[in-house]
């Protein structure tokens, strides 16, 4: 009985009859059925592509800069009183605010490249392009889509990211390429642009531009 | 092999719901002493009247279906962040339920600033993601814009610490499954996360993003849920599928749960109070056992 009631025929036997006694009942369901999306079974097999050296010298490079940021970071940090968490949200916008102007101010002179360095970008543009172009790129074009900035948006290095724009999911898959990051920064896409946004002072603290495929961020 | 299993188990698990004769008009939440009872909402803070409404309508449903917390799924503030904001937005809207004691648990959204973690009134403790156990249910919001390796690890990590006579019950803001117009599914995140809901029992999901409401059929034995459409609503948005088991998208809409033992009872109400999908889950096994 056990072996028979294992067989899936059987199972789909046993709830169409369910559903034949109890049809008009609007409670629901049947388990597994099929997808508007793409076949699930197939999409979480790995992906093909070979994944990026993380210690190629440009990832290498920016893992090095990225590090002395946070070092500065925290030294900024540590001369603010600690944020914990509070029902008084003025409370989280200053303590935002006075971390983001110090900081500012301790990189006065912070330009593009600085940290996404010629070396850096050739790697990021290859693990992008690799991203992109590999099994998983409607995944990860969809993804992007998903929560994309409608229209362009400017960026400085050493400016707020502007509140009212919605983050972009960065491609999970994406992510598993590319240098893992400390807490105090991540990635983000906004248009074609990689970020690197210190997400505590909510500051841009470097960008690629037009290194995300622009057709990925153009649907919505 | 292990597939099969599961998806037996969910065939017996509505067999069984559908052989207790419960019908959706007859629908009633048990209110067990010892069960866990919750609304889910999300994509709400616009601080418009309809949000405004829609809480006030989830306040008079808590005189007969008493909730202890809420889920929120994201986007709980749009456009600024000020402390203007978060008052206009939040601290007022759901003033009569914070003031009976109800307590929110958030996700981040695509319009959340990362400093919302911090926010008291949320309960995420300063993390992105975070988890918390309710009697047999355990809970683990997640970060869907920033799925990194850390969290990834740390989500399998959680999951295999987890009772396995537990629910499992996962909330974030985009969803894996969607058959709404504007967005779809968020297949990517898709990729990395349902295998790990699948080999740990993740029993069910919760979602925002789409602001619509939608119940998909179980897919690899997880049922799940967009609510989208607390505060937003995008009339019409939805476009019903073969994955579709419900959906609503002509008014915002709320979410009450009770989890009872074995039995996930859920009712899914709009603005005006009118019931939009009500049903119950019978709690399914893991594929696998994460722990002997």
């Amino acid at each position: 009985m056990k072996k028979r009631l294992r067989n899936p025929i059987h199972i789909r036997t046993a709830a169409l009859i369910a559903i034949a006694v109890f049809g008009t009942a609007p409670i629901y369901a049947t388990a597994g059925q099929g997808s508007q999306v793409p076949n699930p079974q197939t999409q979480n097999q790995p992906a093909q592509n070979p994944p990026p050296d993380l210690k190629s010298p440009g990832f290498q490079e920016f893992s090095d800069r990225v590090q002395k940021y946070v070092q500065l970071h925290k030294s900024v940090e540590a001369t603010v009183p600690r944020l914990k968490t509070t029902n008084e949200p003025e409370l989280i916008v200053a303590h935002q605010k006075i971390l983001a102007r110090k900081i500012k101010a301790a990189r006065l002179h912070a330009k593009r490249g600085a940290i996404f360095t010629p070396a850096a970008r050739e790697a990021f543009l290859k693990a992008i392009s690799s991203e992109f172009q590999g099994p998983q790129a409607p995944h990860a074009k969809a993804t992007i889509k998903q929560g994309a900035p409608l229209k362009k948006v400017h960026l400085h290095v050493n400016e707020i990211y502007p509140e009212s724009i919605p983050y972009t999911s960065v491609p999970p898959t994406m992510l598993q390429n590319l240098p893992k990051l400390p807490e105090e920064v991540a990635y983000r896409v906004v248009s074609s642009d990689l970020v690197l946004l210190d997400v505590k002072a909510n500051l841009v603290v470097d960008y690629l531009p037009g290194v995300i495929p622009v057709e990925a961020t153009n649907g919505q | 092999m292990m597939l099969r299993r599961r998806f037996f188990l969910v065939g017996i698990g509505i067999f069984l719901v559908l052989a207790t004769g419960q019908r959706a008009d007859e629908f009633k939440f048990p209110l067990k002493s010892n069960s866990v009872r919750f609304a889910a909402i999300g994509d709400m803070g616009t601080g418009d009247k309809p949000e405004y409404e829609t809480s006030q309508q989830m306040n008079a449903q808590r005189k007969n279906f008493p909730f202890d917390f809420v889920l929120a799924l994201g986007d709980n503030l749009y456009g600024g962040h000020s402390s203007s904001d978060f008052e206009k937005k939040f601290a007022r809207p759901y003033k009569p339920l914070l003031d009976a004691g109800v307590k929110f648990y958030a996700a981040l959204g695509n319009h959340d600033d990362a400093s919302e973690r911090f926010y008291k009134p949320f309960n995420m403790n300063g993390a992105n993601y975070y988890s918390f156990k309710k009697g047999n249910v355990h809970f683990f919001a997640l970060d869907s814009n920033y799925m990194d390796p850390k969290q990834l690890d740390w989500l399998q990590k959680q999951l295999e610490g987890a009772g396995s006579n537990e629910w499992k019950i996962c909330f974030f803001h985009h969803p894996l499954y969607s058959s709404a117009r504007k967005h779809g599914p968020a297949t990517d995140l898709r990729l990395l996360l349902e295998p790990i809901f699948v080999k740990y029992g993740v029993n069910v999901v919760f979602a925002g993003h789409e602001h619509v409401y939608e119940r998909i059929l179980p897919q690899k034995g997880i049922y799940y849920f967009t609510e989208g459409s607390s505060g937003q609503l995008r009339a019409g948005g939805l476009d019903r599928s073969n994955i579709t088991a419900n959906g609503f998208d002509s008014d915002r809409a709320f979410m009450l749960v009770e989890v009872a033992d074995e039995q996930m009872y859920f009712e899914t109400v709009s603005r005006t109070g009118k019931v939009v999908d009500s049903g119950v889950i019978q709690r399914q096994q893991a594929a696998t056992a994460a722990k002997p």
